[in-house]
């Protein structure tokens, strides 16, 4: 029977080990083929956007990282829907905005303010605004403006493509459809994994820890993506 | 269900979070995506590769090169053959001179035209021999160099020198 410490420290390896993996396998977010795939297609192609955008969300880690912060303490499906949702308006307004009109923010900073989301939310989870600002800012509220920079995080990466306006309309809903098909299949799983763990006895013993893990991969995301914003 | 950690518990798991921040991202995550390196442990692991690594040589990139002189060794095991190439563009001169300890090695210098997918090359010399000097101009863009086989039961080092307008790709076994 391992100690509770080595358990702690097996888990935190896991993690640790799982985001550097994910780190080098995604970093680039859409792929080669991909990119060749929307610079030769012009005209509405709303099955592929449906499926690049599922694709991203399923293997974006930052906005991942954000959700299972903002599902973590949420056990009623009526929570779970209700966030969701708020955080599904949040990025689909913009990313639908932002490519539409062209508004051109700097992905590296953008990037950089979703990583400081998944800080703040595993700040939150682990009480901190109420410990230090005595409340907690309303947190229905903060899933929908993270989530607006969530969205431009989206649309800057549909923008580095300069896709043709053709058919921009219809193939940018595809690609918001597909991003919630996607988001949908990634919660299932997470609701599901954090479900079956808060049966348990470790979830209360973890929860500090998976949280104070969370905050890690935030900063982490933030650094990485200030030092290139910086250098580039 | 959620609960508020005690301040001092707060500050441990928040200080936490950014330190173990800090060392993954200054020993792995930065070498690895910036090439920036500051304790050196990027470079230990061959993280910074990944970083510094460019697409397959391009030879439109190789017309830029300047005259260079390269003395390299290349080691051909015994009972095996080797290949040391370079990509170099058209109508590109390279002089050479290599010679072994002695042993002579079959060798077959030639070049494979670039996007070439046919398996076609264009041989400039087939001997066997211990030593050669001489110079050949491209008659395309593409990957040119030699092919040495070590028939004998020791490996057999061959020592080359080259100058020209080339980008050195290597060995290939």
């Amino acid at each position: 029977m391992l100690s509770s410490s080595h358990r702690a420290i097996i888990l935190l390896f896991t993690v640790v080990i799982s985001c550097l993996f994910s780190f080098e396998v995604l970093a680039h977010g859409v792929d080669e083929k991909t990119r060749y795939f929307l610079q030769n297609n012009t005209g509405v192609q709303f099955f592929p956007f449906i499926y690049i955008g599922a694709k991203h969300m399923v293997t974006g880690y930052d906005h991942l990282l954000f959700l299972a912060g903002v599902i973590f303490f949420l056990y009623k499906s009526r929570d779970i829907l209700l966030y969701v949702s708020m955080f599904t308006l949040g990025h689909s307004v913009t990313l639908l905005l932002g490519v539409w009109q062209d508004i051109q923010v700097n992905a590296y900073l953008i990037d950089a303010i979703i990583g400081l989301s998944v800080v703040y939310k595993g700040f939150d989870n682990l009480g901190g605004f109420q410990r230090t600002l005595g409340f907690s800012p309303n947190p229905k509220a903060a899933v929908l403006i993270f989530g607006l920079f969530h969205g431009f995080g989206l649309a800057t990466k549909l923008q580095e493509f300069q896709l043709p306006q053709e058919g921009i309309v219809a193939n940018l809903i595809a690609f918001n459809l597909g991003v919630e098909l996607g988001q949908f299949a990634a919660l299932t799983v997470i609701v599901l994994a954090i479900s079956f763990w808060r049966k348990h006895h470790t979830f209360t013993l973890f929860s500090t820890t998976s949280n104070t893990l969370l905050m890690s991969a935030g900063f982490m995301l933030i650094g990485f993506q200030l030092t290139g914003y910086f250098t580039n | 269900m959620q609960h508020t950690l005690p301040s001092k518990t707060l500050l441990k798991s928040t200080i936490i979070a950014i330190v173990l921040a800090g060392i993954v991202l200054v020993s792995f995550i930065l070498p690895a995506e910036y090439n920036i390196d500051p304790t050196g442990v990027g470079a230990k692991l061959g993280l910074t590769a990944l970083a510094t690594a460019t697409p397959a040589v391009s030879i439109d990139t190789v017309t830029k090169q300047e005259q260079s002189t390269d003395i390299i060794e290349v080691i051909v095991p015994a009972g095996r053959g080797v290949e040391y190439k370079f990509a170099i563009a058209k109508f590109k001169k390279m002089t050479y001179s290599w010679k072994t300890n002695g042993e002579s090695l079959f060798f077959d210098l030639h070049g494979e035209p670039e996007g070439d997918t046919t398996g076609y090359y264009e041989s400039y010399a087939i001997a066997t021999l211990a030593k050669m000097e001489g110079s050949y101009t491209t008659p395309f863009a593409g990957v040119h160099g030699w092919y040495w086989k070590n028939t004998s039961n020791n490996p057999v080092v061959v020592q080359l020198t080259v100058s020209g307008e080339y980008q050195v790709m290597g060995l290939k076994q």
